[in-house]
């Protein structure tokens, strides 16, 4: 292996340390963390529902679409991976069904335990969940009791399901966040796997166990791919917990190794950045038309939107990459069958994926950050001054470093993207003096990452 | 390693920054542009700016009136922190020097409905240099990463 | 330890829940009427009709849902108050007579704006002095608003009443006559005058010009430019023509056939609109409205003064009035 290969799969075991892994084993800080975070969920459903109709003065558009959407996709995903879904408050109660008790598992149970449905376990219905969200964005965006019904409506679901089905089957197959945050954690610098050195009979042992105790309704024993494990720390807190290890490694660790990668995740990549796209268009454009098609839900404007963003997103994308692919295909005469080359060219795009989403996040957070203020002393929008900063007056953070930041951001995504195209061509079986054959998914790389340049700084 | 297998290592990375700093710092050769006086008559409406995309050199004295058509609108130009506002029926008049260069972005700082956050317009003042030079770097970048990059063997 | 984790959960949702009801509690004062002002397509001012007694004041918190508006008691000196989305505004409001009195918002809120407007009903014992209200001039004339009238004689030149002043010591005894000026058009006052006069045709123009001019209290042109841009401007356009953003859809005014459907307003830079319409006809128009189009109402917004400045001030788009004639 080369310099650069070694550095790129080394692993830091961060439970190494006795301290690191008491904090994690603790329940007590996640479910702090996590009480928190429910009692900011029900702040935001109240707030919705009886506060100011006024976006920026009401907690619930500031809070979850400013502070914690951006916080998620400037932080918490790209640093921590699915380090949110492990302090997130949607599924507690769910769980608290399921356990008969708040903090520890055991003790009586509200639950049919059912398996999820075969045929559902993939991320269709998360993609179908993050487009429905999707088209009624610009409302929601805007209007607390639309933001305030979309969380009433995550926690019935996730209680229904909860009770219905095992574990935290809405985490895994449901919820609309987590294809998103599933996804693009496969580029987090943190992970939780098995320790390298376990011996086949620990593995063994673990197996039996494991299923049991992991929630997220994975083997640990078997974790090979950030996607689907939340960072629940359940199986750290097991009796086989010394042989999970939390682990900081590059951010290029997972992508760079060859990994599988389904049809349905292919399509939410492609999904995904076509929706950034046109996020990009609505909201940081300057076509009052477009806005205009988006926020009235149920006009022929809206249908028309409506089409325009599932075709591309879900359609066109797809079918352009997967013309890519075939050409590839053909000019670097290669074996595989057609899907699995687009699946594999799909998962190359993820680093593209992820760094547009965080430009994008860049050009539209940062103008409205400073509206956070009024309404942490005021959120009702009541006319209270909790805190003293009820009167501050917005004022531009950073806006003229904004365009050089998404700029710096979008290419380091290409060139991300790009070796890794090169990468997964390589591993497909393009020989090395035929890269050139790779060149079709490059040109679809750029020319995504051009037309993001010119919605965003063009 | 011996010295110059560091060097050679270090060879291809230290390029790639140096022709990175160079597209987005070098001067480009640009034609020089006379100032002129511009006016712009931008409506706002809810909830665009109509023209939208205002575009001039830089040096300009540029006067924009602001038609408000339903609403009270307002208008502020990122950087140059300008601002003012409109009621229907009483223009509101700016008048600078567009003395910075580059891509800004104006917004309606006066609540005017639901979509307000996302009144936005551009305000071009000469060519839009920072996106020409991400545009050269992405190429070069997409260059780099096919130069002689060896790829791994089948695995798959 | 359950016992802990359920405790804090318990306590974190109640200080959810019990903060903002316990802040409802403690900071709604009874005597304080909250009004929120909405576009009138969202529903308008949250009370149509707020209820008071003589001598006592009514305190008022305000806000907006939605756009910017502002808040003005009608035929009153009281300022206007802003309000914001978001912000609360404040007004204190007292009468002395018992009555009803017309609130309404004072920022363009959209093309249904002037009808943005409540009636505050304030009750208590009448005070010995009443003014007797006297009908508005068109009544008293018997003037049909709505019957076309185009003036036939257009001057060449604009009429110009500071021409007319240099002359000032020949000028007729009629045109400072309240009355006459306001009752008759200035085709009808040039009509007249020319049949007495034996002067050239703008000469006379000039004096009608003058003649009305007079009618201006101090202080109108200012008034009555105030008025006009806050007011009127967004229908009637900057130069009267009736091209104002809030009429670009609307089709043009048919001056033969006033029906009640909303149309564009008439043309105030062609002479023979406004050469043809009195004082009196201008002002009944304001008070009384244009009966569905479009041109809103003000009887119970301006008081008479105001609305005189404002007929003065539409003359001006034909003739030359300045503030001291």
């Amino acid at each position: 292996m080369g310099a650069m290969e070694k550095a790129a799969s080394y692993r830091f075991d961060l439970t190494r340390y006795a301290w690191v892994r008491r904090l994690l084993t603790s329940r007590w800080p996640q479910f702090i963390l996590r009480a928190v975070t429910l009692a900011g969920f029900m702040l935001v459903i109240l707030t919705g529902f009886i506060g100011s109709p006024v976006g920026s003065r009401n907690f619930a558009v500031m809070f979850v679409w400013i502070a914690w959407w951006s916080a998620l996709k400037l932080i918490m995903l790209p640093f921590g991976g699915r380090v949110w879904c492990s302090i997130c408050p949607i599924p507690m109660p769910g769980e608290w069904l399921q356990q008969g008790w708040l903090v520890k598992p055991g003790g009586k149970k509200f639950n049919l335990g059912l398996r999820w449905p075969r045929r559902l376990r993939n991320t269709w219905l998360q993609s179908a969940g993050f487009a429905a969200i999707g088209l009624f964005s610009a409302l929601a965006l805007t209007t607390p009791v639309v933001t305030a019904w979309i969380f009433v409506g995550l926690i019935i679901v996730a209680v229904v399901v909860s009770v219905v089905f095992e574990q935290r089957s809405f985490c895994r197959y449901l919820c609309p966040m987590g294809g998103f945050i599933g996804l693009y954690a496969t580029m987090a610098p943190l992970e939780l796997r098995p320790q390298p050195d376990l011996t086949s009979v620990e593995k063994g042992a673990a197996v039996r166990e494991w299923p049991r105790g992991c929630p997220w309704i994975n083997n640990p024993a078997a974790l090979k791919a950030n996607a689907n494990c939340g960072l629940c720390l359940e199986c750290l807190r097991t009796e086989s917990g010394e042989s999970m290890a939390l682990n900081a490694r590059s951010f290029d660790a997972e992508l760079g190794q060859p990994g599988a990668f389904r049809l349905d995740e292919a399509f939410l990549s492609l999904g995904l950045l076509g929706s950034v796209m046109i996020y990009s268009a609505v909201f940081q454009g300057p076509w009052g038309a477009l806005k205009n098609a988006a926020l009235y839900a149920g006009s022929p404007a809206w249908w028309g939107f409506a089409a325009f963003f599932l075709l591309t997103s879900f359609g066109l994308l797809p079918a352009l990459l997967a013309g890519v692919s075939a050409l590839v295909r053909r000019t670097g005469n290669l074996g595989q069958p057609l899907q699995m080359v687009f699946t594999r060219f799909s998962r190359a795009l993820l680093p593209l994926g992820l760094l547009s989403w965080i430009a994008f996040t860049v050009s539209f957070a940062f103008g409205k950050m400073a509206y956070l203020w009024p309404v942490l002393s005021d959120p009702f929008g009541w006319g209270w001054n909790l805190f003293g900063t009820a009167a501050v007056e917005w004022q531009p953070y950073l806006l003229n470093a904004t365009p050089v930041i998404e700029a710096v951001l979008l290419v380091a995504g290409l060139i991300w993207s790009g070796r890794t195209v090169l990468k997964t061509a390589g591993q497909l079986g393009v020989r090395g003096e035929r890269r050139w054959a790779a060149a079709p998914v490059l040109l679809f790389a750029l020319a995504g990452t051009l037309i993001l340049l010119w919605l965003l700084i063009g | 390693m011996t010295p110059t297998k560091i060097i050679s290592a270090l060879a291809k990375p230290i390029l790639g920054l140096t022709l990175a700093i160079l597209a987005l710092s070098a001067p480009l050769p640009l034609p020089p542009t006379q100032p002129v006086e511009r006016y712009f008559r931008v409506e706002a409406s809810q909830f665009a700016y109509s023209p939208g995309v205002l575009q001039v050199n830089p040096g300009d004295q540029v006067t924009i009136d602001l038609v408000a058509t339903d609403v009270v609108h307002g208008i502020y130009i990122d950087s140059y922190e300008l601002q003012a506002s409109a009621d229907p029926g009483q223009t509101a008049r700016l008048t600078f020097i567009a003395d910075q260069a580059g891509l800004f972005r104006f917004r309606c700082l006066v609540p005017c409905g639901q979509l307000h956050p996302f009144m936005l317009g551009k305000l071009q003042v000469g060519p839009n240099l920072i996106f020409l030079r991400a545009v050269l770097l992405s190429l070069l970048g997409l260059l780099w990463v096919l130069w002689k990059k060896p790829l791994p063997t089948a695995s798959i | 330890m359950e016992k802990l984790a359920k405790s804090l959960v318990v306590v974190l949702i109640l200080l959810v829940v019990a903060v903002p009801l316990l802040g409802r509690l403690t900071t709604s004062q009874p005597e304080i009427v909250e009004l929120r002002a909405r576009m009138p397509e969202n529903g308008g001012w949250s009370q149509e009709f707020i209820y008071g007694q003589v001598d006592v004041p009514i305190k008022l918190r305000m806000t907006s849902d939605d756009v910017v508006h502002g808040f003005a008691l009608g035929q009153s000196s009281q300022p206007s108050v802003e309000i914001f989305p978001g912000k609360f505004s404040n007004a204190e409001l007292i009468f002395d007579q018992p009555g009803e009195y017309t609130f309404y918002c004072t920022r363009w809120c959209g093309a249904n704006h002037w009808r943005m407007r409540g009636t505050i009903v304030i009750e208590g014992p009448t005070t010995a002095d009443q003014p007797t209200s006297v009908p508005p001039l068109f009544l008293q004339l018997g003037l049909d608003l709505d019957a076309p009238h185009l003036a036939r004689v257009i001057p060449q030149n604009r009429p110009d009443s500071a021409r007319a002043r240099a002359r000032a010591n020949a000028l007729p005894a009629g045109l400072t006559d309240g009355d006459t000026i306001w009752s008759n058009s200035p085709e009808a006052l040039w009509i007249d005058l020319k049949a007495d006069e034996a002067l050239d045709d703008q000469v006379i123009w000039d004096m009608v010009a003058w003649g009305l001019n007079q009618q201006g209290s101090p202080g109108w042109l200012e008034q009555g430019r105030e008025l006009y841009t806050q007011n009127c401007l967004a229908c009637h356009g900057e130069s009267g023509k009736g091209d104002g953003v809030m009429v670009r859809d609307l089709p043009p005014m048919n001056h033969d056939k006033m029906g009640s459907e909303a149309t564009r307003p008439p043309d105030f830079s062609d002479p023979a609109v406004l050469l043809g319409a009195s004082p009196a006809l201008l002002e009944g128009k304001i008070i009384r409205g244009g009966m569905g189009t479009g041109m809103p109402y003000w009887g119970n917004i301006f008081t008479s003064e105001q609305i005189r400045s404002l007929v003065l001030y539409l003359y001006r788009f034909q003739m030359e009035l300045t503030e001291k004639p």
